[in-house]
């Protein structure tokens, strides 16, 4: 009897050792505080809840402590998150989203406007500020551009190229650029009112004309030759974003369309949410790296906002009077859609109720997109 | 109609002339491999899997997807080019991308699909034929003054050039020096990022200007088209309207959406039932009888 009791109290014994309780470290805490701190902003502030939620449920999966050797892991080759993490690593989810976002994307305010794409192009900024700064900071040359693409405010595109060029600071890389997605209410704003004066503010832009649908089946498909005519290496994002954008636009593959920018990009959302968020393991990602990496994510954005928003005051002393454009739309080249496209529009409400800024902040702003991706290009072809 | 078949056929000839002025693509296909290093006087270099020490020539797929060398010929007699045919069906001709097979040249093609059979003591000349026996993938010309355990072979995957090696590296990569990155190389000429931000900003300024030149051109295009289009031609009688499309902005399309819109989502309340002037008719049928579909209750 007496060596029964024993067995199972040894066996209750080597049971608790497999118990995330048994192997729970500090980090481990702290992240799944982080966790349901990203839930508790997604549910409570609606801060972009599509992203916040799986990745913030992500770190709590990523963050259960378990005894390693059983295939639990998401690093523990032969895992189902290991599976699932596989697209991540390779870059397959991220042209996968710039299918859907393709084909959900009106370009006419870019083609109504065309002079808006260059303010895409200046928004740029952000990402090779962060670049140099990352260098000065002692970061390997690839680790910096893998870094300096936070910047491009394009979560799919951070995790494109860090996968490529830094694939161990992928999560964090991920992680800063979401949440400086989702925060872009909050950091844009007072750079962009630091840079513009009351006048600048009020002025009032032509309404886009109507744009054929000649002119954005046309678009779609010369966008993507000339942009991966001059950078190959983001063909894989910029070759993905314009078919998406050719299924809508053609108007004869609307169910194609429909599966791209609906059920497919929601599933791949999903699965890219959930396994970055479940990639910040506390061993893994609590690292002085990683704090460097925020820090650099946040400047990027401000660069980034400078560089839009400077650009378009420049752009103004070229143009003729009725012409100018409002320097609060260049916020907007940053590519996080829709998003900084709605700050230039609140903050546009702020000095004038009547002057909507929303359409016109959306030509930058898809621009943002196909400038994010063909400089993710670039960093690729300089740096792999 | 002539004239447009002229400018079809003209199109496809000027995409056929820049595709062959530019077709530089890798076919990943046999085409690929190539001789990497061969060494024709073993004493003391690698051992085959009987442990013999035989002459052996690798091949590297200098593609970046796996080529299967299977069905392929190789030969010491360029007037016998399918000397040798090298099996099909084997998982061990797959060669993965970039990576490298040796095959022995020790005349004893009963050791192994890896066993040719020639040598290379009187060889002047190896080659790789594709599985037609006649197109050659590559070939070397092996230089009389071998000497024992040196192989001859490219310094490095790229040249075309053969030499003496100081290593012999069978399924190895032949330049064994230590390599900087190429973000390594960048950095060290540009440690702080400065060209890097200028050469990129001016490429990412580039592509979206050529976009930004072509959009404002056919913008104008477009726009003096529907003004042609609305201009009524000598003779005719042209019913005026209002507004043409282009005086239309995007604001008053968009209230016209809006109002589409609202019309047809929002006028009547949801009603989860179909209407339907169709006939509905119930006939009989012992399929859909309930009396077979229930269970008789017990007596």
């Amino acid at each position: 009897m007496g060596t029964f009791i024993d067995f199972i109290i040894e066996h209750l014994a080597q049971f608790l050792q497999f118990t995330a309780f048994a192997n729970m470290t500090i980090g481990h805490v702290i992240m799944i505080c982080i966790g349901l701190y990203f839930i508790y902003l997604a549910i409570a502030k609606e801060f972009e809840p599509m992203l916040l939620i799986p990745i913030g449920f992500g770190i709590l999966i990523g963050n259960v402590a378990f005894a390693p050797g059983y295939q639990i892991g998401i690093y523990e080759s032969g895992s189902v998150m290991n599976y699932l993490y596989f697209g991540v690593l390779q870059g397959i989810y991220p042209p996968l989203i710039f299918l859907g976002i393709g084909a959900m994307t009106d370009f006419s305010a870019l083609i109504s406007n065309p002079k808006l794409i260059l303010i895409g192009a200046a928004a740029q900024l952000g990402i090779f500020g962060a670049y140099c700064l990352a260098l000065a900071l002692g970061f390997s040359p690839t680790e910096a551009g893998a870094i300096g693409i936070i910047g491009g405010a394009d979560g799919p595109t951070a995790i494109f190229l860090a996968s490529k060029l830094a694939p161990d600071l992928l999560g964090a890389i991920a992680i800063a650029a979401y949440s400086y997605m989702a925060l872009v209410p909050v950091i844009q704003p007072p750079v962009m009112k630091l840079l513009t004066t009351p006048k600048e503010r009020l002025i009032r832009m032509k309404p886009p004309r109507a744009v054929s649908k000649v002119e954005k089946v046309i678009f779609a498909i010369a966008g993507m030759l000339l942009t991966t005519f001059i950078v190959p290496s983001g063909m894989p994002l910029l070759g993905m974003l314009f078919f998406g954008n050719l299924l809508r636009e053609s108007g004869v593959t609307k169910r194609l369309a429909d599966t791209a920018k609906g059920p497919m990009i929601d599933i791949v959302t999903i699965l890219i949410g959930l396994t970055v968020g479940a990639s910040t393991q506390a061993t893994t990602f609590l690292t002085l790296k990683s704090v460097g990496i925020f820090a650099l994510g946040a400047a990027s954005f401000v660069v980034a906002t400078f560089g839009g928003v400077m650009f378009v005051k420049i752009l103004n002393l070229f143009l003729k009077e009725g012409n100018k454009i409002n320097p609060l739309i260049g916020n907007a080249g940053v590519s996080a859609v829709p998003d900084s496209a709605r700050v230039s529009q609140v903050v546009g409400l702020e000095y004038d109720k009547t002057n909507h800024l929303l359409m016109h902040a959306m030509g930058p702003n898809v621009a943002g997109v196909i400038g994010s991706a063909v400089a993710a290009g670039i960093l690729l072809s300089f740096l792999a | 109609m002539q004239r447009r078949i002229k400018h079809f056929l003209t199109g496809i000839a000027v995409l056929l002339l820049i595709f062959v002025g530019t077709n530089v693509a890798k076919s990943q296909s046999a085409g690929d491999l190539k001789f990497n290093e061969i060494l024709v006087l073993n004493d003391s270099s690698a051992v085959d899997d009987f442990g013999m020490h035989t002459a052996w020539i690798e091949i590297f797929n200098s593609s970046y997807n796996t080529v299967n060398i299977g069905g392929c010929f190789l030969t010491d007699d360029l007037s016998n080019p399918t000397k040798y045919w090298i099996p099909t069906g084997d998982p061990a001709t797959l060669i993965s991308a970039r990576f490298y097979t040796v095959f022995w040249a020790d005349d004893k093609p009963t050791r192994g699909i890896f066993h040719l059979n020639f040598d290379l003591k009187q060889a002047k000349t190896i080659a790789l034929y594709n599985a037609d026996g006649k197109t050659l993938i590559d070939k070397v010309d092996i230089p009389a003054d071998q000497k024992p355990d040196i192989t001859y072979g490219r310094p490095n995957n790229e040249s075309t050039q053969w030499v003496y090696l100081e290593k012999s590296t069978p399924r190895s990569n032949n330049d064994y020096t230590k390599k900087k990155s190429a973000g390594e190389v960048f950095v060290e000429i540009d440690p702080y990022g400065i060209g890097m931000t200028i050469i990129a900003m001016f490429v990412v300024f580039l592509s979206l200007a050529i976009l930004f030149v072509i959009y404002k051109n056919m913008g104008r295009f477009f726009i003096r088209r529907g003004a042609a289009a609305n201009t009524p031609k000598s003779g005719e009688v042209k019913v005026s309207t209002k507004f043409s499309e282009e005086e239309m902005s995007g604001e008053v399309n968009a209230a016209i959406a809006m109002a589409l819109y609202m019309y047809q989502n929002e006028l009547h309340d949801y009603e989860n039932t179909v209407l339907t002037i169709n006939k509905v008719s119930r006939n009989y049928s012992p399929w859909s009888s309930k009396i077979y579909t229930l269970r008789k209750s017990p007596r």
